[in-house]
Order: C-alpha cells, then structure tokens, then sequence
C-alpha cells in the first residue's frame, strides 16, 4: 500500500499543469483514485456522506455481470471444441474460451478507453467509471467470431456517438454498449447475425460452422408447425436454453446466469426490480395474449409458450443488465414498470412480426430508450398535479 | 389527536448517543454571539468595544426589521467584535463579570399576558430578544411580526441523533412550557403540538396537549415535513414553527423578564457523549475540547444533519441544542471500492453492513469523487417531502426557476438525506438550498412577502 503510494507521489508532478503528461491528468487521476479513494472532508452541509460511491456502484454491476461472463467464456470454449472435435474437458474448454473472448474485452476495454481517455482530457473532466460496465457489457453481447476491427469499430461508436457526444455519462439518452452493438448489427449484419457466427473456429481453413440458435431455429418454423416442437427437434428444450448451453452470443445465452446476476443487481438496489419484473410481465402478458390469436392457419410464432420468450436469445441478458442501465431507463418508479413493460412486449411483437429481426430485446431497449424522457415527463406531470403548490 | 405516517427518510444506528444526567458548566470567563448563526438577517450593531453590557441587552438588531433585537448571553464587557470577508460580524465576545448584570424586562402573570395586545406582546418579545426563536417556513428565516400566520407549528422533538429527548429539557419546566405556549396562542389562530417519539415520558400536563403524531423516520420532526402532510391548501404554506425547548424559554422570559440563557446541549464525540447544562453563548472549545484539533475532527453545532460547521474559536448559537463531533475522514483509502465493508455505514445494500444492524460510527469523509447524476433515483427515495431532487436540480442548474418551484423546490426542509445518498456526490441540498436563497434574495428585492 505504502509502495503504491510512493510511485502515485514520485509521478504525480508530471501530470499536474506544466508537466510533461499535463493531458494525461484524468488517466493519473483514474488509477490514483483507482487504487486510493480520496480521504477528503466533506464541505457542506450534510458534513457527512455515504460510503457508496460511483466506483462502488459500477463495481456491483461488474460483479452481477460475472456469472454470464464466465459461464459465456467456458460455453463459448466448450461449442467451439465440440464442433472443432476437440475434447470437451472443462479446463481446455476454458482456456479456449478464453481464447476467444479475452481479446474481444481487451479490445473493448482498450479502445473504449482510448476514446474515454481523450474527451476527458479535452474536457478536463474526471474519466467516468461507467465505462467499466459499458466496456464489458459490449463484447458480452457480441457473437464470438465477430472480428476484432469491428468490435473496435462497435466499441467506438457506441461510446463516441453513444455517449460522450451528448456529454458524458450520466447525458447520453441511449445504452452506449447497445448503441455500439446496434451499430454493428446493421452495418454488418452477416457478421451478427444468420447461424454462421454463433460458433468460434478454431482451426483455421475450416469452412464457417453452423450453430442455430432458438430464436433462428423458430424463425424458420412454416404455418403448421410447432416452435416448441421444433426447438425440442434441435435439441433445445426449455430447461437447455434456460442453462445456455447453447450457440449464441458470448454472455446472452444463459437465462440462469442472467437471473443469478439480477439477485446481485435487487438485493443491492442498483438495479430496479421494478424493470426487470415489468419486463418480464411484459413479456408473458404479450406472449399471452398472442396466445389467444394461434391457430392451425397462424404463423407459429402466435402460438409459442410465452415463457420460452424469456429464454431465448438475448431477452434475458438485455433486461437484466441493459434495460436497468439508470442513466438511459427513466427514473420515476412507476415509469421503470411502464418502461420495463414495454421493452417485454416490444421484444416480443419485434420477434413475432419481423422476421428479419429475429433478436428484438436490443430494438426495444433503444427504442425505449428513446422514451424514456418522455415517460417521466408524464409521470413527472401526474405527480405535480396532486401536489399542493409552494410558491 | 391526529397521527401521520411520515413515508421515506432515514435512520441510521450511530453509536454514542449521550445518555444520562446532564453535567453543568456554566461558569465561563467569555461567551459570545455569532450574527452568521441566524439565518437571512442584515445585523447592524448597537454595541462597540469596551461597552458594558447586561445579559440580555441587544447587542445588535436586524436592519429588515430594527425592531428585532438580538441579546447578549451574558453580562460584562464587549471583549472584542471579530470581522470576516466583507466586513460581515463573525461574532460579538463578551467578558463575563463576576457578578453579572441582568436586563429586567418586566414579569407578566397570566392575566397581564391575557389582556396584552398581540402587537405589544410581539415588541415585548422583540425588545426582550427572543423572538429570533420563532421562524417562519418555507425560508427558515425569523418571523416577520406584522405578518399572521396561519398556525404556529411547535414540534417536541429532534430525530436528528445526539439530541435530547423532550422529557429531559421539560424536565421541571412544564409550567414555563405551558406559559409560553400561551403567549404563542395569541400569535396566530392555531398552535399545533407536534410530537415525534413516544409521548409517554413527556410529562402529563403536555401529553394531553399534543395535537399530532408524527411516526417515521429522520426528519420526521421537522416542522416543513409536518406541513407537507397536514397542509390542505397552498394557504399554509406560510407558518410559523418553534422547538419545544424553545417554547420553555418563551416561558421563562415572560415569567420572569430576564434573559434565559441556560441551555442543555448534548455533546457526542467519538471519545464520549454526554448532556451538558450550560448557557448560550458557550465557547465550543470549552464544551468539548476535542474542537480544537479541527485537522483530526468537524465540529458540527446544530446537529448531525442540518448543523454548521464550528471552529475552536465559536459559540453556542441560539438555536444549538447539540454539539457533535466527527472524524474528519480525510484518510485515502487502500482500494477502498472493493472492501467488502462490513463496518462501512450506507444507505445502500452494497456493502457486508447491510447485513447486521450494530451502530456503525460515522465520519465526516465524502467516500468518493463528484461525479455525473446517473438518475439512480436514491435522493427521490429519501425525500421526505416527495421532491424529486435530481430532476428538481436539473431544473435549478438549467434556470427553469418556476419549474424548479413547480417541483417543490420551497418545500424542501434542507434535511441533508439527498446529498448523504448520492453515489456520484454531486452537493444536492447546498444547490437546492442556494437556488432558495436566491428566490428568497429576490423576491425580497421586489418588496413582495416570500
């Protein structure tokens, strides 16, 4: 401690102004504050404050991000073994897991970084840590073959775009991590989506290997059949998507890891319940109701378990971890039900009536992203006409 | 009697809170008076260097209003006058004599207090030096006499920690409450008595008096929080509210025509905490010595959340009735985001200490660096008067000041418990509170009653 001390005092001269790193001051500041919180007192009023602070809090999300992050690391090793033939011990399996998805956070982290570094010196401001979240949360939602360039590509653009042109965090209307990945998606959507890219190779030479995913498999489903059928055809029964043992994006394929992580986000309350279980009734009370609508002549998506919804694909890591982001989810309680809600049926209807998105938790997200100010500005105009005014 | 169920607030297990008997100091070479302890006044001083003084002389008035006397804490020689930036008073020393002087404003019984005219009471109260007791709301400044309001709000109790509970302070002083209580009825047309904590120890004359139960937690108790509950029209807005150990000294006043100026102040430090009797315009440091080392410790006289801080050299305020001491907490902390924290007291569930409920001991640290608002919505979860103070701010930063009105911005009771939460440590309740004095500043300008 006294050791680390000592280098932060030995170098602090050359990054205050007039030193020879002056623009890299935030990045000292970053580390320093990193490895020091600062002993200051309080000056005003209430002289005493909470222990939490933002470091502590983006800390909770990493930490509620660590089981898809693990899990997604050992899954995405274990598809790219088995198609490759490899053996499918735990430990290779993870080290090749590793493999793959370590450079797509170092990238993530590393660019990101970069971008976060500049606009902080340029405008002198302290460099946020709500980056930590978005640089993880960005490659977890990536497919493993995705190429390195292009994560750098997303990365840039959801923080550039994303973020800091609306002036940092705490500005930005949209999630910066799916800004970057709508970004991706529709520049190059051979590269997210179709079942070519949901499994690593590993040898090279090798031509693409295919790993459908739930939600493509039922994509293709024809009038008559059955998705569930279907799915239980490939393999995919509800408890199997449940677990994600499965092809798909790296950190999304496990609802359960996605549940064991809003367990941290709740029992913390840095994540809203009340958006995670709006979402959730949004998505089985529009499943539902669709419900009512199939029929031996309905397209089958109408007649599907509304509760496979939560399990397939993204919807799960997207609620969790995405749609709670505070920044860009409104903050009126009874607006995060409503918000919550909406991203759930919106998932849904996108899955259901656009076939050519099959993945809908990330349009909504933005989409509902987009009105969220509009949410509170409601619910801030219901809340003031009851109140008695104080002028 | 009316119960209220107070929703939000906080309450925290801190360790030390004083107990038992109260010691006694109140033999002391200086007191002194700080105009800067009373809120909004212009002082203009009546009094210099070397003048003789009587406990209880004015010592300066109030320009709004000269009328509005502020009394000497006790009697002797005007020691010194210090001032600060832009010749503002910082404090008025006095040296004791040792037989002291007292300024005799005349006994009333009860009959006399029956037949006075509410004005003649008012400059009674005035002349005598304490009506800076009373204060009105929303701003929290002195009353304004030509003005009646539509009820004066008494609240027994203080939830802020390390106070006294009222059985203490009306410990034998009953029949003085009863006289002042009096004396405020003829005020304005309705006095609510407002009690926070069990009634059961107040003594039985006054139980039956209370009017209102408020349950909740810190700050239940205070009067602007009381008002949010009981108000029916924007016609209240406007009430005048005085502690209950306030409303003894009223009675003792009016009783007796001298100046009281003995106080009970409850002292907390991490050292120890204990109840003091001893008098207005106490030296801090005599108090509690720990003051003095104000690198290792903030002083905060007025109590935990809504006090100022204090240095060595100042005195008990007329409206301190606690005195407390913290760590400075101006220690880095070794990788202190990733502790698990078991002893780290915070609203939040973030930390192993959300597991048990021991006291957990506070310092005056800011735990972290200022950051954006990322609308975590904890400060509109504390509020005790449903303002939405990140929203509220933001209005107030952008200056929509009618907008920032419109969300409640006169209602906040300056509680603290926005700022305390906030993760990105953005300084809530001082930006709230500046952009009311501001509104305050300028509706004085324009000659309008705020």
């Amino acid at each position: 401690m006294k050791a680390v001390r000592k280098i932060f005092d030995a170098g602090r001269r050359h990054f205050q102004p007039g030193g020879r790193l002056a623009l890299l001051a935030p990045l000292f500041a970053a580390m320093e504050t990193f490895f020091f919180i600062p002993g200051e007192t309080s000056r005003r009023q209430p002289f005493i404050r909470d222990s939490l602070d933002l470091k502590r809090f983006m800390s909770v999300v990493i930490l509620a991000l660590a089981p898809p992050l693990l899990f997604g690391i050992y899954n995405t090793g274990y598809q790219a073994s088995r198609t490759a033939g490899l053996p499918p011990d735990f430990l290779s399996v993870t080290a090749r897991g590793l493999w793959i998805v370590m450079p797509l956070i170092i990238v993530s982290y590393g660019v990101g970084f970069f971008w976060e570094m500049l606009f902080a010196a340029i405008r002198r401001h302290p460099i946020s840590e709500g980056f930590l979240v978005t640089g993880l949360l960005f490659p977890l939602t990536l497919p493993p073959t995705i190429p390195l360039w292009q994560a750098a590509l997303g990365i840039s653009f959801g923080v550039v775009i994303g973020k800091e042109i609306f002036g940092g965090t705490g500005r930005n209307i949209f999630n910066p991590a799916l800004t970057g990945r709508a970004f991706l998606f529709f520049a190059y959507p051979a590269r997210m989506s179709g079942d070519p890219v949901w499994v690593a190779r590993l040898t090279p030479g090798v031509d693409a290997v295919t790993g459908a995913t739930p939600l493509g498999l039922a994509a293709l489903s024809q009038v008559g059949q059955k998705i569930e059928t279907i799915l239980a055809g490939s393999d995919f029964s509800f408890f199997r998507m449940l677990i994600g043992h499965h092809a798909g994006s790296i950190g999304e394929t496990s609802a359960l890891c996605c549940l064991a992580g809003a367990v941290i986000l709740i029992a913390t309350g840095v994540g809203s319940f009340r958006i995670i279980a709006g979402g959730i009734l949004g998505v089985l009370a529009t499943g539902g109701l669709l419900n009512l609508f199939a029929g031996p002549a309905a397209q089958p998506w109408f007649g599907l378990n509304p509760f496979y919804h939560l399990v397939m694909g993204g919807f799960a890591f997207g609620i969790v971890y995405m749609a709670t982001d505070p920044v860009s989810a409104p903050g009126l309680e009874p607006a995060k039900w409503v918000y919550g809600f909406c991203i759930g049926a919106l998932t849904v209807l996108i899955r259901v009536f656009n076939p050519a998105y099959p993945e809908g938790v990330m349009l909504s997200i933005l989409f509902m992203n987009l009105f969220s100010p509009l949410l509170d500005h409601v619910g801030i105009a219901l809340r003031l006409k009851k109140r008695i005014p104080n002028v | 009697m009316i119960t209220i169920r107070a929703k939000n607030g906080l309450d925290m297990n801190i360790p030390g809170q004083p107990d038992g008997p109260a010691s006694r100091l109140m033999d002391m070479e200086r007191v002194g008076l700080s105009p800067a302890s009373f809120p909004h006044i212009r002082p203009k001083l009546l009094v210099k260097v070397g003048d003789k003084v009587r406990q209880g002389s004015i010592l300066f008035a109030d320009k709004r209003n000269p009328d509005i006397g502020f009394a000497s804490p006790g009697g002797g020689t005007v020691e010194s006058i210090d001032y600060g930036p832009r010749r503002a008073i910082n404090a008025i020393t006095i040296r004791v004599d040792r037989e002291e002087a007292r300024e005799d404003r005349g006994v009333l019984d009860r009959h006399q207090l029956a037949v006075l005219s509410r004005d003649a009471l008012a400059r009674h109260l005035m002349a005598g030096g304490l009506w800076p007791l009373i204060r009105s709301l929303p701003f929290r400044d002195i009353a304004d006499p030509a003005f009646t309001p539509p009820a004066i709000i008494i609240n027994l109790d203080t939830l802020d920690p390390f106070h006294a509970e009222p059985a203490l302070y009306l410990d034998g002083s009953a029949g003085a409450f009863l006289f002042g209580l009096d004396a405020l009825k003829r005020l304005a047309p309705a006095v609510y008595i407002v009690a926070c904590r069990k009634e059961d120890t107040l003594p039985p004359e006054i139980r039956g008096l209370v009017t209102h139960r408020v349950r909740g937690r810190f700050p239940a108790d205070d009067p602007g929080v009381f008002l949010y509950y009981t108000r029916a029209s924007a016609a209240a807005n406007r009430c005048w509210y005085i502690h209950g150990r306030d409303v003894v000294l009223l009675g003792k006043f009016l009783s007796s025509g001298v100046y009281p100026v003995k106080r009970l102040v409850s002292v907390s430090s991490p050292n120890g905490s204990r109840h003091v009797l001893s008098r207005l315009g106490a030296p801090l440091a005599l108090l509690a010595p720990e003051v003095r080392n104000h690198d290792t410790h903030v002083t905060i006289a007025g109590g935990l959340w809504r006090g100022q801080v204090a240095g060595p050299n100042d005195y008990l305020g007329l409206y301190d009735a606690a005195l407390t001491l913290l760590p400075a907490g101006n220690q880095p902390e070794f990788l202190g985001f990733l502790r698990p924290g078991r002893r780290k007291p915070s609203h939040w569930r973030a930390f192993l200490s959300a597991l048990h409920n021991d006291p957990l001991a506070l310092d005056a640290g800011r735990h972290g660096e200022e950051r954006a608002c990322v609308n975590c919505g904890s400060c509109a979860a504390v509020c005790p008067v449903d303002i939405l103070p990140q929203f509220t701010l933001k209005s107030v930063l952008a200056g929509e000041i009618e907008e920032a009105l419109a969300h409640g911005l006169l209602d906040c009771v300056e509680c603290g418990l926005c700022a305390y939460v906030c993760p990105s440590k953005i300084e809530l309740t001082f930006l709230l509170r500046q952009a009311r004095e501001s509104y305050y500043r300028e509706q004085q300008a324009v000659g309008e009653r705020p």
